[in-house]
């Protein structure tokens, strides 16, 4: 229990300093810098208060530090039934028909000064809602590289920190715009394997040498990510990635993970052992375009899934899931007339250094074209230049946004399977 | 409603497990993936069925013994094993399949901080129970597709209770020899329990491939498995046994549920072991005509094969296994895709009759094309 500390507390404002004197205090003991404390307390105030008047006053909070080691996480738990559910989007104070100023936006602000934000259903009904600062780590500049040479046999062990360092240094040398930022920051990527969530592979001879590397975590508990590999000797770099990736699978495959996921590229040496999903694209410094190809591989047999769709996709998905030879039964999902109420609620889960949001509907509601519209506005007057809209097609409900969506300018690029609670169809905002 | 914690209320080990998901039904997976016929080459069935006396059992099994409790020990059943191996019959312990056995093996012998030993590339369920009981499960890599002895051996220590060896092997149809078992049990000398799981016993014709059972009296640590789901051909009705050291069995029923074993199953099994009619002179044919067919056939399609002992025999791809599974499977033809036996790229196909055998080199034609 030492990587977290617990604060219950009711959500009215007089108590406001506590929760933000508590933020702060954890954040330092966690080993945040001055600074990025400061950041994170002045996001805990925004949502603390936010939550006090707009969202659920008076009632319980459990508030959660948490050290994860290359990054400090605040979060604020409590029951559903309590909400005033719409006050949770991101872009509440948002009117999508108006230009009136964004001010007072709660949430909103809380967004601009940490990492990354989130909204979560979880069990039990309650909401958990996060927001992390990453840790400040030394960044390793882009330079030539002196080539590696590796003799005889290579083994692919877990690398120690410096191991991890060594390697990471490696690949920031030649910066490949498709991998995520941490691998400029060396001692960022030891903290992350030391915290848990991440792990790394190295291959070397027997000197040490290290002739290339991966890392992977568990994106989801069913999806695994792998970043990699990287390999530093051409002449051996077929069978470099496929030691390394050997290796990968052998600690994924009898573990909760179905598949394993790969945005960056692979070498072409292990592209049969994957399968095309699609590309992602994203926007960097400007409008210049990076392309992030999407493969796959499943580590099971395909047990098979319904999938829910709105008539205007069928079509495609019928096409994707024939080219990908996943076994889907589709339902298509038909507005009979029934009644909606209530505000819908989408999570909006925000990456500040890639300039990224990723919205997810959680809760439905009679407001999805509005809903979407105001938060388009919001994202677009925050800068963040890469949307993505992601439906779970194995809850039905959900299939109603696709029309909407699709009206509001965002296209389906690609599936990933059992990314939720069935598959997880991305929908990219031209 | 409160809603149990089941944080606090389940232990981590349990949490943590993924439980393993069979694949559906064939007809909704003949639906699925629209297929009018399956094949299953998945799971290593004998496609003759059971042999025709324990086929008389079951077509004449009356309805009104439904309502009547099974022996709860399986009584006839451990006598005619018993009397076959020249043993005790409180040296068999009867189980719902074999891995039920398994199941009792680690109860008995293994607490929290304790650990079994096995292999990474092996039948999964010894892995899977100990993990899901708390019990560390140390997987020893293969070497050249067989079990390390000395490997298995490094890895024991003071609390190491039980080692599995599977022999042959499921999925690569390597095999101890007589001399490297001994070997074995000599050097392990009595520390601990050595379980030889002899599923595919009845298929093994290499001449240097032990008898278990006649190594019990000399090795009292020795625990031997077998199974009627494979070349005996009721896999539907859950039946295996294990035998042993008297005292050591004694230990071991004491975690055994009784009245697991149903009256058609334990009525089955006898008629399997009386069978007179070459059930399985007739199935080793079979499995060896297969056998030849395949290793031809996947030759000329210049696709390595890991070919031994047992009705199966695995397949390396260019390419992934799980999406050959797939590809497959639309054409229905179902394999066992072998990532999750840490063999990725590798497929398993059971030895089945020539009809299938043909049907799968078609279906792989059509899926390499």
């Amino acid at each position: 229990m030492g990587h977290q500390i617990n604060l219950q507390l009711a959500a009215e404002i007089s108590f406001l300093p506590v929760a933000v004197q508590w933020a702060e205090t954890a954040a330092k003991v966690f080993g945040l810098g001055r600074e990025d404390a400061l950041k994170i307390c002045l996001a805990t105030e925004e949502i603390f208060s936010y939550l006090s008047s707009r969202v659920c006053p008076g009632e319980v909070l459990d508030m959660r530090c948490v050290n994860g080691i290359f990054y400090v996480r605040v979060e604020f738990r409590f029951p559903v039934s309590v909400l005033n559910m719409g006050a949770l989007n991101v872009a509440a104070a948002v009117a999508c028909d108006s230009e009136e100023s964004l001010s007072e936006m709660g949430l909103a602000l809380a967004t601009r000064t940490v990492d990354r934000l989130n909204i979560s259903a979880e069990r039990k009904n309650y909401i958990c809602l996060s927001i992390e600062k990453d840790k400040e780590y030394p960044y390793v500049a882009a330079t030539s590289s002196l080539p590696v040479s590796v003799r005889g046999n290579l083994a692919v062990t877990a690398p120690d920190a410096e191991g991890i360092k060594s390697y990471i240094a490696r690949v920031a040398r030649t910066p490949d715009e498709r991998l995520p930022s941490f691998f400029r920051y060396p001692g960022k990527v030891a903290d992350m394997v030391a915290g848990g969530e991440y792990q790394a592979l190295t291959a070397v001879d027997t000197r040490g040498e290290c002739a290339g590397g991966l890392i992977f975590h568990f994106r989801t508990p069913q999806v695994v990510e792998m970043f990699g590999p990287q390999v530093f000797v051409p002449e051996r770099e077929d069978e470099t990635a496929a030691m390394l990736f050997e290796v990968c699978l052998a600690r994924t495959a009898r573990t909760k993970a179905i598949g394993i996921l790969n945005l960056t590229g692979v070498p072409n040496s292990l592209k049969t052992q994957f399968e095309f999903l699609g590309s992602l694209t994203n926007k960097v410094q400007g409008d210049r375009k990076v392309v992030h190809p999407c493969h796959y591989r499943l580590l099971h047999e395909d047990p098979g899934a319904v999938v829910f769709t709105d008539a205007a996709l069928t079509d495609y998905l019928q096409r994707e899931y024939s080219r990908i030879f996943l076994a889907r039964e589709l339902r298509e999902v038909t507005d009979q007339g029934e009644t909606r109420t209530g505000a819908s609620i989408f999570a909006t889960e925000f990456h500040r250094e890639g300039s990224r949001a990723i919205l997810r509907p959680l809760w439905p509601g009679v407001d999805f074209d509005a809903n979407v519209q105001r938060h388009l506005r919001f994202l677009q007057e925050e800068g963040i230049d890469n949307i993505f809209f992601t439906i779970d097609l194995g809850i039905s409900w959900q299939a109603s946004l696709m029309t909407v969506l699709m009206n509001n300018d965002f296209h389906p690029a690609l599936i990933l399977p059992f990314a939720g609670q069935s598959d997880l169809l991305y929908f990219q905002y031209d | 409603m409160i809603e149990p914690d089941l944080n606090i209320l389940v232990p981590a080990y349990v949490r943590e497990f993924e439980p393993y998901i069979p694949s559906r039904p064939d007809p909704e997976l003949q639906k699925l993936y629209g297929c009018p016929r399956l094949y299953r080459l998945n799971n290593n069935e004998n496609p003759l069925g059971p042999p025709p006396g324990a086929q008389e059992v079951i077509r004449n099994f009356p309805p009104p013994r439904g309502a009547v409790y099974p022996s709860g020990d399986s009584y006839y059943l451990r006598h005619e094993i018993a009397s076959r191996f020249n043993m005790d019959p409180d040296q068999i312990l009867v189980g719902n399949g074999a891995n039920e056995v398994i199941a009792f093996m680690i109860k008995a012998f293994c607490e929290p901080g304790n650990n079994i030993i096995t292999a990474d590339k092996t039948f999964a369920v010894y892995e899977w129970v100990a993990t899901f009981s708390g019990i560390e499960a140390r997987i020893i890599p293969l070497r050249d597709e067989r079990f390390d002895e000395q490997g298995m051996l490094r890895a024991i220590d003071a609390n190491t209770k039980v080692i599995f060896v599977c022999n042959p092997n499921n999925p690569t149809g390597t095999y101890w020899s007589r001399d490297t078992l001994k070997y074995f049990l000599d050097a392990v000398a009595g520390r601990q329990i050595v379980v030889v799981d002899e599923a595919y016993f009845e298929f093994v014709e290499a001449e240097d491939y032990p008898d278990g059972m006649k190594l019990i009296d000399a090795y009292p640590n020795l625990v031997v498995f077998r199974t009627f789901s494979k070349m005996y051909g009721i896999a539907g009705l859950r039946i295996g046994y294990l035998a042993g050291n008297l005292e050591v069995v004694n230990m071991i029923r004491r975690t055994c549920v009784v009245y697991s074993v149903n009256c058609v199953a334990q009525e089955a099994a006898l008629a399997c072991l009386r069978d007179e009619t070459d059930h399985i002179g007739r199935t080793r044919k079979m499995v060896r005509e297969s056998r030849e067919f395949l290793c031809t056939e996947m030759a000329a399609l210049k696709l390595p094969v890991i070919a031994g002992e047992g009705n199966y025999l695995i397949v390396k791809l260019p390419g992934s296994d799980t999406l050959a599974y797939r590809k497959l499977m639309h054409e229905g033809v179902m394999i066992r895709p072998m990532t999750g036996f840490r063999y990725p790229n590798h497929i398993r196909v059971t030895l089945a009759g020539r009809e299938a055998m043909e049907a799968f080199v078609a279906a792989m034609k059509k899926v390499l094309a």
